[in-house]
């Protein structure tokens, strides 16, 4: 733990040094509002008294209607930092929050104002905005990124009841995860990255019969009945939270196979916004042209129903994008640093970096085709937004100081 | 899936089913088959820790030190 008084031309940042096996969470130190007022300002000089505390969290928002808990993209990213995301040790076991050693992940259930029997007596879904308490929300999402930790309630999916908080850290990274982490104003304005799944109709229903086919009770009737009552809600609350985030990912049938209906080939779309600060949209082979690109061929051999790429530009919701879409499934190693080989901005710091990311979790879902492709990507998307935060800090303390 | 879970899923079915054959278009409907859809996923979710939980591994999370939890690097 330092205590240092820096200049305004040093870096602020000394990021505690834990050793070996301490979790962040163990050394923090928070410094309150008052020791950064403390700080004085003679003449050139400026000193500011800073102790050994985590820098402010970069805050990204994930908005899926899959549930929380172990969500692929959400292991995705924190692999993509290092080191595996876990429920937090010796608390809640119902917990939904997962913390590695950079990344919190929580899970915005836990803002439900309403639980299970009270939604059930007021006749309203978890989908509705008056099931969930987004002052609380927001205050709670501001708290972190003003480097305070948060006593944060705990929704039990299992029980359906809102258990005892629990304490959280502010982490390096913290991710909401949720149906509306874009859907309160102030909460979107902290956001410093946004992505929002899209999954189409026909795509979910295939995946949750996947899902739910196996369990006792559940029949197709009975899956398709729950989709449809969810739907309006869904429509009215959810779907507009799209035209807010920085990246999408549109999950679509394949075009390759005509008539699929098993949603095991997928054709997945990155809609990518243009001009977000720190966030530079993958392209393929020149940016902002439009491409289409078939690898399969002679340098390539892929088997059915092979691999079809397409990039261009968009607009979305009034906003100009960037569109990478990828239609098919990778069947070896090789197809899939063929293709990486061959986009840019990617944001790797290796060659096959992406590639080895997805061959690290080649048994998670997706990870043959463009969902798992693109979610990797967003994750070293968001390192490198993470870095260029954190150097933008490094680079003006004076500004820091004023927050 | 655990089976008081799954108890918990084909109940809610059950409630959601009747619910919705009174009033099909009212919020009481719609937040049955909402408590039907948390079930399912939480019923998912359950099913997924209990496919990557290892007793091993689970052990040796908090007992490294232990013989049985001994690893070696050449």
């Amino acid at each position: 733990m330092a205590i240092s008084s820096l200049h305004a031309t040093t870096s602020l940042h000394s990021p505690c040094t834990t050793n070996t096996s301490f979790r962040q969470n163990q050394v923090i130190f928070f410094t309150t509002r008052s020791s950064r007022r403390g700080s004085t300002r003679h003449g050139g000089a400026r000193t500011f008294q800073v102790s050994c505390s985590v820098d402010k969290p970069v805050v990204i928002g994930l908005a899926a209607d899959s549930g929380c808990g172990k969500s692929t993209f959400m292991r995705r990213l924190t692999s993509v930092f290092g080191g595996a995301a876990e429920p937090p040790k010796g608390g809640n076991p119902d917990s939904n929050t997962l913390i590695s050693d950079t990344t919190t992940v929580i899970c915005l259930d836990d803002y439900h104002s309403l639980d299970r029997t009270g939604r059930k007596e007021k006749g309203v879904t978890a989908l509705d905005p008056r099931a969930n308490d987004f002052d609380l929300m927001y205050e709670q999402v501001k708290a972190i990124k003003e480097g305070k930790a948060i006593e944060k309630p705990i929704y039990n999916h299992v029980t359906g009841l809102l258990d005892p908080p629990e304490l959280i850290q502010p982490p390096k990274i913290f991710v909401i995860e949720g149906l509306h982490p874009m859907f309160d104003e102030r909460v979107r304005d902290l956001l410093d990255f946004s992505i929002y799944l899209d999954i189409s109709d026909e795509v979910k229903f295939a995946w949750k019969i996947q899902r739910d086919m196996a369990e006792r009770g559940h029949s197709l009737e009975s899956i398709k009945a729950s989709i449809e009552a969810r739907k309006p809600d869904f429509d009215a609350f959810i779907d507009p939270q799209k035209q807010y985030a920085d990246a999408v990912i549109e999950v679509l049938p394949t075009q390759l196979i005509p008539d699929d209906n098993e949603g095991k080939v997928l054709r997945v779309k990155l809609i990518m916004k243009e001009g977000v600060k720190n966030f530079n949209p993958v392209y393929l082979f020149d940016e902002g042209s439009s491409i289409t690109w078939v690898p399969c061929g002679r340098k390539l051999t892929c088997s059915y129903p092979g691999i079809k790429f397409a990039y261009g530009p968009d607009t979305y919701f009034g906003n100009e994008v960037s569109v990478l879409e990828m239609d098919g499934q990778f069947d070896r190693l090789d197809e899939l640093i063929y293709v990486e080989s061959h986009l840019s901005n990617l944001s790797t710091k290796f060659y096959g970096e992406v590639t080895q990311q997805m061959l690290k979790h080649a048994d998670f879902p997706g990870s043959n085709n463009g969902t798992g492709l693109f979610q990797t990507i967003i994750g070293l998307k968001i390192r490198d937004l993470y870095e260029q935060i954190i150097a933008e800090r490094a680079g003006a303390p004076t500004e820091a100081a004023k927050v | 899936t655990p089976p008081e879970l799954a108890q918990k899923v084909s109940e809610s079915i059950k409630q959601a089913e009747e619910t919705c054959a009174d009033d099909p278009e009212g919020g009481e409907c719609a937040a049955a088959w909402d408590e039907v859809e948390e079930l399912s996923a939480a019923a998912s979710h359950a099913r997924d820790r209990k496919k990557d939980s290892d007793p091993l591994e689970e052990y040796c999370k908090d007992n490294p030190e232990t013989d049985e939890c001994r690893t070696y690097e050449d």
